[in-house]
């Protein structure tokens, strides 16, 4: 780094430059974090605070009904996307990687349902997996000879297909980065292992996977952050059901927050998930910072 | 990199407290220069004007402007010309007041946020559930005065004007209309399967259980799903609890001091959740997924023939024909099947509610265009006008014309709807005779007292779970449900 | 021949020099099949949502086919201008822009500070800039959202452009690409005098067209399909985005053909601006998240 001195002009300048930067980043994410941690402490009349309740919002949002089937729904949620969404575009990845024709088309063909509004993938999900025989998926079940099912309708069956909606979605831009990184492997690696005796499975194995691992585990926890908000797709596909078998901590905090106007109980949800977040995103931290040295 | 981190957040919370300080010091004031919103300002005074018969007549009046979240939406073209008619009619009596169309939906997560943004527009529809909610969050404008000075506190029918009352007896709303909960039926299917009388009347069903007889000829029948039920929303929870009621259950109990008792385990409410369990299970007379219908895609199942019968009211007939495409002569509405319990059919309405910026100048002009719309309890020529020319359009859209539930007490009122109705009667009304003849003889209930709409909830995951497992333990689902909803009311 | 095009190949497991075998030739079909196939499946929703377009609600809720019995512009035409899409259209149009623009403009600002100007001290600010891209304001839109009322920005479109103004990850984006620019031409400005305004438009810039274009790009698609705060912030304004609507139909009653019309129609701009900037879009996503 640059040797120490003392503040000078230049510093200024650079400052002032980022102050409107930094006024917008304050307004839209660094007070609120701290404001919800105010508001949650007190009762309020609408958006006014009332009164100072110490950890009663936090009490009464771990009592609600719903919290205990919130809060374990969301670990369902990520074990199924680290089993699912995490699995899927590795695969992509390598067996795209693997072909020489049409690469483009199969790099532009994974990426497209990325570029689809995520609303409008949820609503188109949600005709997929209706139950009975008009729904999409059933349909096309029909012509294969097999009964319909009952996909979300299905309590053991919702979480996990909401993630294979997901899945969908984001599968093929992950895929595409995992490509990038294979195509950075040195091609005498290959060559060395060939020339060693390795089949391509083996090639695979041993040089193309551990390759791509260390981006596989920061992947992994941006992955596991994202799935911790899921909200509008249990909220539009299953509106949390059946009895709560979808429900997501982020849906329980928007209904205190919009269904109820609950704000206080609604920000000490808030406050909680920031805290996984902030663990999370520590861990995520470190294992970026021992890549970088 | 520990420490690293570890001073970053240290720092980041320093500063983040310093900025929180500043935002909100330099919020607040912020608030007091901007909350009320334009045209209020003009009149902040509570305006000169008598309650005023004519408030036209006086000269000179501040400009005010009505926005009308009453306006029909987008879509229906011919009620947005009835509208214009109305706001035409009122550009001669109320030169000084501008009406515009703000078409709005009440819709709860965003109502609270349009409050916080001073937009709520100055006079909308709110859904019954609603009022007491609003009330207390002090998020609609008390109009007790306005209605008092024109006499239509008294108007009210009690019922009705305690739910839109607070403790002290203010008054913040106006009925639109009431409705009953009646169950509709689709002619069409009901002809195919044969179960009509010599006249072309549908058998409907009377009990709970030839409901579920007649669904099951149906499905038999014609392929269509005997009875949409729903279990999506709240709506599920809301349409069980008349079930409920049939098989004899109180769902909430008033202790009369303020606090209430959760009575959903009891012997008749499991029986009745047995009984929509059956409906799954046992008949298989429902449409494929009863965990995505709601309130709407019910309307959308009977009017597309893809179910037989659905729960729904007669301030709604407008949902399966107009809106989905029913004719006028295929819909049937018959009164609520009885159960062990007796016949009840669930009453509330639509108020119309005003916002909390609005000033009292505002309020009138918004009071002014009920009368004109007809929905007021004052019979005047422009009101009959109004009121005609609602019908009309309604006969003009193939949506039924049936007699509204009395939310104004008048004679007057009620002889002038009557005579409409008669005269623009586009319905066989023997389509729709025991629903009235039930809902005259009693059995008409308000909705379950305290948190009604967490109680539907609980109750709406209950019937989640029956619909979708077959070995679902109801007794003791309704017994997690009570205890849930009791722990709400305790924490009122 | 097509197996002569794996002699160029350059990644993957899979060598030039295995082509000869006949296992590895089928193995190499059958990876060309499979990948057809992820391909079939990734567009067919798409497809599917074009061709339900074409039902009427009947034909929706109670046949068994894929196909419509007819194809009628008309019935998209009119769910067009029932829904009066054309306003809504408009208005995403005007947000799109408005949030292009400002996460161009104010996270370049910042990254061209934290990458190029370092002033003394920077480090705090990308810690926090850091932690921020980590914990999006989705967690606490309700605090947001009360200081979009406190200002008495509440209904307009200027809180959501400008909260594409605090993204995290276009800074590091930008900031990645503003490292790559040599130092020396941003010291030899500042020698001959350039104020830092200047050297950013005259120097950062013009050499950053491509990072540029990738953030526009990123930008226009997440605006596009961004919907809580617009919906929190634009129902009932009359300033609706295609997405409020879209959100609004959770809760409104609608029937489910106007819903997928609706949604199909959510779905043209950014297909075509996909089909437009197909390189720049795909290459970008990669670039993107090396760093994450």
């Amino acid at each position: 780094m640059k040797t120490k001195s003392k503040f000078r002009k230049k510093d200024l300048a650079g400052w002032l430059v980022m102050v409107p930067s930094l006024i917008l980043f304050a307004f839209y994410i660094w007070q609120p974090l701290i404001e919800n941690i105010r508001l949650s402490l007190y009762t309020a009349k609408r958006y006014e605070l009332v009164e100072f309740v110490g950890l009663d919002n936090y009490v009464r949002a771990v009592n609600s009904p719903d919290f205990m089937a919130a809060f374990s729904n969301t670990f369902e949620y990520i074990f199924w996307s680290l089993l699912i969404g995490f699995l899927v575009p590795i695969i992509v990845g390598i067996l795209i990687s693997e072909t020489v024709h049409f690469k483009g088309l199969f790099r532009v063909g994974v990426y497209f349902p990325n570029i689809m509004p995520s609303l409008a993938t949820v609503w188109i999900w949600s005709f997929f997996f209706t139950p009975g025989d008009t729904g999409v998926l059933n349909i096309l079940l029909g012509k294969l000879g097999i009964e319909p099912l009952m996909w979300l309708t299905d309590p053991d069956m919702t979480i996990p297909l909401i993630i294979v909606s997901m899945t969908w979605k984001s599968a093929g831009a992950t895929a595409l980065i995992y490509m990038a990184n294979i195509s950075s492997i040195n091609a005498d690696l290959y060559e060395a292992a060939t020339i060693d005796g390795a089949g391509i499975w083996q090639r695979t194995r041993y040089i193309t996977l551990p390759s791509v691992f260390g981006l596989a585990k920061t992947l992994l926890i941006l992955q596991v952050i994202s799935v911790f908000q899921i909200l509008q797709e249990p909220m539009v596909m299953t509106n949390g059901g059946p009895n709560n078998a979808s429900i997501s901590i982020m849906m329980l905090m928007y209904r205190y927050a919009f269904r109820d106007f609950n704000f206080p109980v609604a920000a000490a949800i808030s406050v909680m998930i920031c805290l996984v977040l902030v663990l999370l995103s520590g861990l995520y931290m470190k294992l970026t910072a021992a890549k970088d040295e | 990199m520990k420490k690293r981190l570890l001073v970053t957040l240290l720092a980041s919370v320093m500063i983040l407290t310093n900025l929180a300080g500043c935002a909100s010091d330099g919020g607040d004031t912020a608030t007091n220069e901007d909350e009320p919103v334009v045209e209020e300002r003009a009149v902040e005074e509570p305006a000169v004007e008598e309650p005023a018969e004519e408030p036209a007549e006086e000269p000179a009046e501040e400009p005010v402007t009505v926005t009308l979240g009453i306006w029909p939406e987008d879509t229906l073209v011919e009620d947005i010309a009835v509208h214009e008619g109305f706001v035409a009619t009122l550009a001669e009596t109320h030169p000084n007041v501008t009406y515009e169309p703000a078409y709005y939906r009440y819709a709860v997560d965003t109502f609270m946020p349009m409050v916080e943004s001073g937009n709520v527009p100055t006079i909308f529809e709110a859904w019954f559930t609603e009022p007491q909610k609003l009330i207390k969050q002090e998020a609609v404008a008390d109009i007790t005065d306005q209605l008092a000075a024109r006499g239509w506190l008294d108007a009210i029918s009690p019922a009705i004007k305690e739910l839109l009352s607070d403790a002290n007896g203010r008054v913040y709303g106006v009925p639109r209309d009431a409705y009953a909960l009646g169950l509709m039926l689709n002619v069409e299917l009901f002809t195919e399967a044969g179960l009509v009388d010599d006249a072309g009347y549908p058998l409907y069903p009377t009990t709970w259980e030839d409901l579920a007889e007649k669904a099951v000829i149906i499905k038999e029948q014609t392929g269509a799903a005997g009875l949409c039920l729903l279990a999506k929303d709240n709506s599920g929870g809301w349409h069980f609890s008349n079930i409920a009621w049939a098989f004899g259950a109180t769902l909430c109990v008033d202790n009369g001091d303020g606090t209430f008792t959760s009575n959903l385990a009891s012997p008749e409410a499991i029986a009745a959740m047995e009984y929509v369990k059956s409906l799954k299970w046992e008949y298989d007379v429902l449409t494929a997924d009863p965990t995505n219908e709601d309130w709407g895609t019910g309307f959308t199942a009977l009017g597309t023939g893809a179910a037989a019968m659905y729960i729904g009211a007669n301030d709604a007939v407008n949902q399966p024909t107009q809106v989905n495409g029913l004719p006028l002569e295929s819909l049937a509405l018959c009164a609520i099947p009885a159960g062990p319990g007796g016949q009840f059919s669930l009453m509330g309405g639509t108020p119309y509610m005003f916002s909390k910026d609005a000033t009292p100048a505002e309020i009138e002009a918004a009071l002014d265009y009920l009368v004109v719309f007809g929905k007021s309890p004052e019979v005047t020529e422009a009101s009959i006008a109004g009121m005609r020319a609602d019908n009309q359009n309604k006969a003009d859209n193939g949506v039924p014309i049936i007699p509204r539930f009395a939310c104004w007490v008048g004679q007057d009122i009620l002889d002038a709807e009557a005579q409409i109705i008669e005269e623009l009667g586009n319905v066989d009304t023997g389509m729709y005779q025991s629903y009235f003849d039930a809902t005259k003889a009693g059995g008409l209930r308000t909705e379950e007292p305290g948190l009604t709409q967490d109680m539907y909830a609980e109750l709406t995951k209950v019937l989640q779970a029956v619909l979708t497992d077959e070995d679902a333990d109801t007794a003791a689902l309704m017994e997690t449900a009570n205890s849930n909803y009791q722990a709400l009311l305790d924490a009122m | 021949m097509f197996f002569d095009k794996y002699k160029e190949k350059k990644d993957g497991a899979i060598r030039g020099y295995d082509i000869h075998s006949p296992s590895v030739k089928l193995l190499s079909v059958i990876l060309v099949l499979i990948c057809l196939m992820i391909v079939a499946v990734c567009a067919f929703p798409a497809v599917w949502v074009l061709l339900a377009g074409f039902k009427d609600i009947r034909e929706f809720r109670n046949d068994v086919t894929i196909f419509p019995s007819s194809f009628d512009f008309n019935k998209l035409k009119e769910t067009w201008d029932a829904l009066k899409f054309q306003r809504y259209y408009l208005n995403s149009l005007i947000s799109v822009a408005g949030c292009a623009a400002a996460a161009i403009l104010f996270n370049g600002l910042m990254a061209y500070s934290l990458g190029a100007l370092r002033p003394k001290g920077y480090k705090l600010a990308y810690g926090l800039v850091m932690w921020s891209l980590l914990i999006p304001s989705i967690t606490s839109i309700v605090a947001v959202f009360r200081n979009i009322n406190m200002i008495g920005l509440n209904q307009s479109f200027v809180p959501i452009w400008l909260a594409f103004g605090a993204n995290a990850f276009y800074v590091v984006l930008f900031k990645q690409f503003f490292e790559g620019i040599p130092q020396e031409l941003v010291e030899a400005a500042q020698l001959d005098g350039g104020g830092v305004l200047r050297i950013f438009t005259m120097i950062m810039i013009p050499l950053s067209r491509p990072i540029i274009v990738v953030v526009a790009i990123f930008a226009i698609t997440a605006a596009w399909s961004d919907f809580l705060l617009p919906y929190l912030v634009l129902n009932g304004s009359g300033n609706e985005t295609v997405m409020v609507k879209l959100f609004s139909f959770k809760d409104t009653p609608t029937d489910a053909v106007s819903v997928l019309r609706a949604v199909l129609f959510s779905i043209i701009p950014p297909t075509l601006i996909f089909a437009v900037f197909q390189r720049q879009i795909t290459d970008g996503a990669a670039v993107g998240a090396v760093k994450g």
